[in-house]
């Protein structure tokens, strides 16, 4: 496993991520079970569902890498301690990079 | 330059078609990722925080400009039309797809570059001093050396799964460029009634156990050096801890050995060897490695340039590139040239698509196609005339690469940090920029004079924030990033861990803190000829700890 990440507990709103094996970018599990590169559209999961949830997703390693929970709001927004963390893997760099006029 | 030959043609190209059956496997479900992962660390393979990271090998730091030209054209077809040069002067890439790697090793592999050795518990890529070839302080050029460190390390079967990663760097200088005593086995060649032979350290590492290298032995003769490191790596891969990854370096074996202990076990394992299992590394093999590092071919010329003289007169930020990043060179009338890649504001150690192929050409037109990539973090031409170095600057400033700034406080090692690694506990590419604005002024640059600042984003140390004169450690606290800074450290033949000063400071405290540690510096040096690690070292750190602290 690539990514050891703080425990949260079942009651607390999660969202799953993980990369896309092929690409390698951020992707999140819907509500409906499907893997999107839009954050807009990750599913928020709590308990035993959210367990669920991360199994199966455990079980899709063709097409995703390392799924993990991240904490988020009831309403599906990054939250709790690793919100700078996450923010960043959605979004990328906090710096402009390449060939971005300085 | 060292030449694939057939033998080095076929196994690389036989790795790329080995990886690009695993990635196939990969994909397709057949490899899970825990059994992936072994087989793309051994392909410079990383996955960070928001992609994968590819890291090529360039060994001991050399490209010519097919090969700087190649990781340009990679940059622009397979990632985001950059790249960043490292501290164990490789390049990695910060976007590339999986699906898209092994066509990636198939086009290094047609300009004679891999991806091997540059992840994965084995002896990785051989480090040396970026003016290797042409330093005027040198006892020999140390390339030739670690080229055949190389030969001998490249899928070495009884060292592919070792404790640890496993970290050799050589020096040829008395001045160390190259660090030698925060790896795991530092080399410094010396010449003794007329033979080279090697000091051997080993022992050092930074990470969250920073330890300076231990002397082993004064003096190896370069005939029985593979042997010698092969007792030691047999030591190291028989004792070296398996148990715990974060006490298997080296460091530890040897600071739980004991140096005493450690060199009796070497002496022991190396006295050992039979006549049918040494090296004994022929005469004729050394001479046939070394050809391929003649000396370029340089014109004799005046050891004073008119060109370079008239044109510094007429171009004080001219003048002050030529101060500041000029190297003395061995021959006459020549000179190293630092291309900086820290431009005030800028991602330490990127550089662009198009910044790569100017250098290229630059090194085609002034630099005998030699181009090296310092453990700073920047570029070098190792061999410019002085004549040319009017316009080399020119068609430098041209394309963003003229800073003036080379080994000042707005050269800092800087970690990609939490804004593209997944390790990392806090940004460090912010912090550097912030520092950069606050030092930005060139005067004010060149009259603090050298000073090292390395930043981390973690405790793994890959920002070199251990040996900075002042060193800079992001640490989370309950998910705000805060700093943590050293005083002290240092990466060269004093090499030195800093100390911590006191608690962390937010990010917004960091720039005024180190502005109030280098005023106090300016304050107390007994002149500006004495640099601040020295002044540092005469009156301890107290002073410039309370200056840290002034505003608490």
């Amino acid at each position: 496993m690539t990514s050891v990440r703080p425990k949260l507990k079942p009651e607390t709103p999660k969202a799953i991520t993980a990369w896309d094996t092929a690409s390698g970018q951020t992707v999140w599990l819907s509500a409906d079970g499907q893997w999107t590169s839009d954050m807009t559209r990750l599913g928020v999961f709590t308990g035993r569902a959210a367990e669920d949830r991360l199994n199966e997703a455990r079980a899709q390693e063709h097409l995703v890498t390392d799924p993990y929970f991240m904490e988020v709001t009831a309403a599906g927004t990054i939250a709790g301690r690793e919100t700078l963390r996450e923010t960043i893997r959605a979004q990328g760099p906090t710096v402009p990079y390449g060939e971005v006029p300085r | 330059m060292y030449r694939y030959d057939e033998f080095d043609a076929a196994i690389v190209r036989e790795r790329v078609d080995q990886f690009r059956g695993q990635v196939s496997r990969r994909l397709d479900g057949t490899l899970l990722e825990d059994e992936f992962k072994p087989l793309r660390l051994q392909n410079g393979v990383y996955l960070q925080l928001h992609a994968y990271m590819l890291r090529v090998a360039i060994p001991y730091g050399q490209l010519d400009p097919a090969k700087l030209r190649r990781l340009a054209d990679i940059a622009e077809r397979y990632d985001r039309g950059y790249g960043h040069f490292t501290t164990r002067q490789n390049i990695q890439f910060n976007w590339v797809g999986l699906k898209d790697i092994p066509d990636v090793l198939q086009s290094l592999s047609e300009v004679e570059m891999h991806a091997i050795q540059t992840s994965g518990n084995c002896i990785r890529n051989v480090t040396s001093d970026h003016f290797a070839g042409a330093a005027q302080d040198e006892v020999m050029d140390p390339r030739p050396w670690c080229e055949i460190i190389r030969q001998w390390s490249t899928f070495h079967p009884e060292f592919a799964f070792l404790p640890r990663k496993f970290k050799i760097a050589v020096t040829a200088a008395e001045d160390d460029r190259a660090a030698i005593r925060v790896h795991d086995i530092g080399l410094h060649i010396r010449r003794r009634d007329g033979q080279i032979g090697f000091e051997v350290h080993v022992g050092g590492g930074q990470g969250r156990t920073p330890v300076i290298a231990t002397k082993l032995n004064d003096f190896v003769p370069e005939t029985e050096l593979l042997d010698y490191l092969e007792a030691i790596m047999r030591v190291y891969n028989r004792f070296g801890r398996r148990d715990n990854k974060y006490k298997a370096r080296i460091k530890i074996l040897v600071t739980e050995t004991g140096a005493d202990e450690f060199r009796r076990l070497v002496d022991t394992e190396y006295a050992a060897q039979t006549d049918a299992e040494k090296i004994a590394l022929p005469q004729a093999e050394i001479d046939r490695i070394h050809a391929y590092f003649a000396p370029p071919d340089l014109t004799r010329k005046p050891a004073r340039s008119q060109i370079l003289e008239t044109a510094q007169a007429a171009n004080p930020a001219f003048q002050r590139w030529i101060r500041v990043n000029l190297h003395p060179h061995k021959q006459a009338g020549y000179a190293s040239i630092t291309i900086s890649l820290k431009p005030i504001g800028g991602l330490a150690g990127d550089a662009t698509t198009a910044q790569m192929r100017v250098v290229a050409k630059l090194a085609e037109e002034y630099g005998h196609d030699d181009i090296r990539v310092t453990h700073a973090q920047n570029l070098v031409l190792p061999h410019v005339a002085l004549d040319d170095l009017p316009a080399l600057y020119a068609d430098l400033d041209g394309a963003g690469l003229a800073t003036a700034n080379e080994g000042l406080v707005t050269d800092m090692i800087v970690c990609p940090g939490l804004d593209y690694c997944n390790l990392a506990n806090a940004r460090s590419i912010p912090i550097g920029q912030d520092i950069q604005q606050t030092f930005a002024d060139p005067d004010y640059q060149e009259d603090i004079g050298r000073l090292h600042i390395n930043i981390s984003g973690c405790i793994n140390a890959c920002g070199h924030h251990h040996v900075g004169h002042i060193g800079i450690l992001g640490v989370d606290r309950k998910g705000e990033e805060f700093y943590q800074i050293s005083l002290g450290g240092r990466a060269d033949h004093h090499a030195a861990i800093g100390d911590i000063a006191g608690r962390a400071l937010s990010r917004e405290e960091v720039p005024d803190a180190i502005k109030r540690i280098i005023d106090t510096y300016r304050d107390l040096r007994t002149s500006a000829a004495e640099p601040f690690i020295e002044t540092l070292n005469r009156l301890g750190h107290t002073p410039f700890k309370e200056a840290i602290y002034a505003a608490d």
